[in-house]
């Protein structure tokens, strides 16, 4: 049984460093996927490393309010109670891309486990994780993680999971047809075959080969959990202690007549990196997916 | 501060200038005023429902006794003569003849009895009628009021929104006034105004009522009330001159906006009787906040320079008591706890808790219950963190979860907006009194603050129509509760009353928009 394994286990490694070599390759052919990463790059080491260079407080009041930016030494200017937006930029960035990516994999870890199940076992199995994914494909996202944080209070940690279980029946989706898909596959059969259990060929065996369309999901996911994030913090709805891009929207926007620029420099960030996030993810798709190279 | 002071000053004289202008023109009949309230009202019947949605409504639905000019001096309404008695102990009220409900009858002292009765048994504000033993009605236009103890806030209490004259043929027929139908729909009033259509987030339709009891009044042919919660909405609808006229406006960057329009006139005046003051309140009984050392420090560490200047750019008056600034009992003098971040450290260390090595002392939350609170929640962090206090801002997802918070006691610190309500008997005592502490009761002595002296003077002051005998008793509340701190003052409210030039007689009483709006015309 073991030697069946093995060596199921060897062709599976064997295709996966092909794909890989053949995938980096087509990445980077990719322009658009290839700027996208630089910018994505720009934006982790402003975030991350600049906070090492720019040690202001992001949330000590440090001169007038709405001072305008390039003045007074203030590059991004001042927000409304005086704060230093560059400071807030930064370690907004950090909270923002930290929400982004735990908010993503927690809708990975349901929404994998929810679809290879249904896709592996199938009949009844199926049929009850798909209803129950249905039941929250339905539900209006934005408004039910709100209900989430208003009831379980406004902390990162609620915050980050609201978006998770709002956003993650897209990938249960995603997974369950790949699983269809393969569980039919030659390999998975010899692998049953050689008795191999059950839990062993899902992790083992078939999310392997699925992996590319849901790490293209997850990628796509970050955008859109920063995006969510920023919108309950627009809402007012995220927690008022952590600088995040959203809160410094959120606080700012009653000004947004008087000093524009307090909310348009968040905004911007938010644009730029859901675009450079989605840009890579594009190239992503374009290269893992085989069916599409030829496009 | 001396400047912002200066400017309301000279804001009050333009005001007043630009007031005996508009009084010497003659007003004309007639025309359609539009505009806005903030909020559906529950319903519109004020007689059991507080606040200043259903006030804007049911003040022009439903007269009240007395009315209130704007230098706090009662003035005759639908009583035509009041007198007190020598010992305080009875009122002798003469109702204005001929006057009738929107259905015709007419408005008896059966009536008015009914009324305070309804108040008295319903209404939140319980102090208002709580000395009336019973109203006797001797005949169809006299009404004497027995109290069991002078009661000085009876005259306001008898005014505006508090007291609603509302007909007893009606309203009498058994059912729970708080839900009847007739508070919503086809409401039989008394005032100036009779109601054409409420409909729930949308408008309160008004028709000038042909038989009102003062002669050639009211001036407008109708008012329309549309419902815009937004502010933008409405500061964005005032310039465009499809709304008229917009009370309670407090957000400063709109005053500060609309306040340079030629077309609109901006006022302050009318809420020195609603009387609203902003505060950072303290939960008395607080691990960390039961030390009035550690409130003061706070206090000490505010700028409420900072804060008037920046946040409420120069358009709120300071307010250093629970007392708001334009009532006559007022007290400039209290300590102000003018920003002194050396003595705010002084104190805390005296108090007994060190810097740690982090330069912090101790953690501290803070509380606000509705967006507009927000920034001045947010200020705390940075500005309490130089005195070594850390502090969280706690948001709540709604008004129900704050006040659910606040007043089972579950905080250390909140922002918070608490209204006068014409005198301090019904405004300012519920908030200090040790017998108000209440849970699960908004805007009761939430701090659960008590002490002895305090409780006795507000009693006195409560008791005593000597107007000069109260102001030194409040100077004295004032003082110790300047000193105890269970709540730290910093300016009142904004709020201001947009109205465009084509509006005379844009209301300026102490009660502001929450009164008859009989006077006011079209040009």
């Amino acid at each position: 049984m073991s030697d069946i394994n093995t060596q199921t286990k060897d062709i599976i490694d064997i295709q996966a460093t092909s794909s890989l070599r053949e995938m980096t390759t087509m990445f980077f052919r990719n322009y658009a996927a290839v700027a996208g990463l630089i910018l994505l790059i720009t934006i982790l080491l402003f975030v991350f490393v600049g906070p090492l260079v720019h040690t202001t407080d992001p949330f000590e009041m440090v001169w007038a309010p709405f001072t305008m930016p390039m003045q007074e030494g203030f590059i991004l200017g001042t927000d409304y109670l005086g704060r230093d937006i560059l400071s807030a930029m930064m370690a907004g960035g950090q909270v923002s891309l930290a929400i982004g990516l735990a908010a993503a994999l927690v809708s990975i870890i349901i929404g994998v486990s929810v679809g290879a199940f249904a896709g592996y076992y199938g009949g009844l199995v199926e049929e009850l994780l798909m209803r129950f994914t249905e039941f929250f494909q339905v539900l209006p996202t934005l408004l039910f993680s709100m209900v989430i944080v208003a009831l379980f209070g406004a902390s990162l940690l609620t915050v980050t999971l609201a978006i998770g279980v709002v956003s993650w029946t897209a990938v249960a989706r995603v997974t369950r047809s790949e699983f269809l898909r393969i569980r039919e596959m030659e390999y998975v059969a010899a692998a049953r075959s050689g008795s191999a259990r059950d839990l062993y060929l899902i992790f083992k065996v078939i999310l392997p080969n699925a992996l590319p369309p849901i790490v293209v999901q997850a990628n796509l996911m970050v955008g859109s959990a920063i995006l969510f994030e920023a919108a309950l913090s627009f809402l007012g709805l995220s927690d008022p202690n952590v600088m995040s891009w959203g809160q410094v929207i959120g606080s700012n926007r009653p000004y947004i007549l008087d000093a524009g620029f307090a909310v348009a420099i968040p905004g911007f960030a938010i644009f730029l990196t859901v675009l450079a996030i989605s840009l890579v993810g594009d190239g992503l798709n374009d290269a893992l997916n085989p069916k599409l190279r030829q496009r | 501060m001396k400047r912002i002071f200066k400017t309301v000053a000279t804001s009050v004289a333009t005001a007043a200038l630009l007031a005996t202008s508009t009084m010497a023109e003659e007003p004309k009949k007639g025309g359609t005023l539009t505009m806005a309230i903030q909020q559906t009202p529950r319903h519109l019947n004020p007689a059991v429902q507080s606040g200043t949605a259903t006030g804007q409504p049911g003040t022009q639905l439903f007269a009240s006794l007395l009315r209130y000019d704007e230098g706090w001096n009662p003035q005759p309404f639908l009583a035509e003569t009041w007198e007190v008695s020598a010992d305080g102990l009875s009122v002798t009220i003469n109702l204005v003849k001929g006057a009738t409900f929107h259905d015709g009858a007419p408005i008896t002292s059966e009536d008015v009895a009914f009324s305070i009765d309804t108040v008295k048994a319903n209404h939140p504000f319980k102090s208002m009628f709580a000395p009336v033993e019973n109203v006797e009605t001797p005949d169809a236009n006299t009404a004497i009021l027995k109290l069991s103890k002078p009661h000085p806030a009876l005259l306001l209490a008898m005014s505006s929104q508090l007291l609603s004259i509302i007909p007893k043929h009606v309203y009498g027929d058994g059912q729970d006034p708080k839900s009847h139908p007739a508070n919503s729909e086809g409401v039989v009033g008394s005032g100036p105004f009779k109601l054409v259509e409420f409909k729930r987030g949308e408008h309160v339709i008004l028709e000038r009522y042909e038989n009102y009891f003062m002669e050639g009044l009211p001036y407008l042919d109708r008012i329309v009330m549309r419902i815009l919660p937004d502010e933008s909405t409405r500061a964005i609808a005032l310039e465009s001159g499809e709304l008229q006229m917009s009370g309670f406006e407090s957000n400063p960057r709109n005053i500060v906006r609309l306040k340079k329009n030629d077309a609109l006139h901006v006022s302050s005046e009318g809420y020195a009787a609603i009387g609203p003051v902003n505060w950072l309140a303290f939960n008395t009984k607080g691990e960390k906040t039961s030390d009035p050392k550690v409130r003061q420090a706070i206090a000490y560490a505010v700028d409420r320079e900072f804060i008037n200047k920046a946040l409420n750019l120069g358009t709120a008056p300071t307010a250093l008591t629970g007392i708001h600034p334009g009532s006559p009992f007022y007290d400039a003098t209290v300590e102000a706890y003018d920003l002194d971040i050396d003595k705010a450290n002084a104190l805390l260390d005296e108090a007994g808790y060190a810097k740690g090595s982090d330069g912090m002392r101790f953690a501290l939350s803070v509380d606000y219950g509705w967006p507009a609170m927000k920034p001045y929640a947010e200020y705390m962090k940075p500005q309490l963190k130089k005195i070594g206090i850390d502090v969280a801002v706690r948001s709540s997802a709604d008004f129900p979860t704050w006040a659910k918070r606040i007043s089972t006691w579950d905080f250390d610190m909140t922002m918070d907006n608490v209204f006068n309500w014409g005198d301090p008997v019904i405004g300012v005592h519920r908030t200090y009194s040790s017998d108000n502490i209440k849970e699960g009761v908004i805007w009761s002595n939430t701090q659960q603050y008590s002490n002895a002296r305090v409780d006795e003077l507000m009693e006195m002051a409560g008791a005593t129509n000597d107007a000069n005998k109260r102001k030194e008793l409040y100077a004295e509340f004032q003082q110790i509760v300047a000193n105890e701190l269970p709540l730290y003052p910093i300016f009142a409210s904004p709020y201001h009353t947009v109205s465009s030039t084509s509006v005379g007689n844009a209301p300026d009483s102490v009660w502001g928009t929450s009164s008859p709006l009989d006077r006011v015309y079209l040009k």
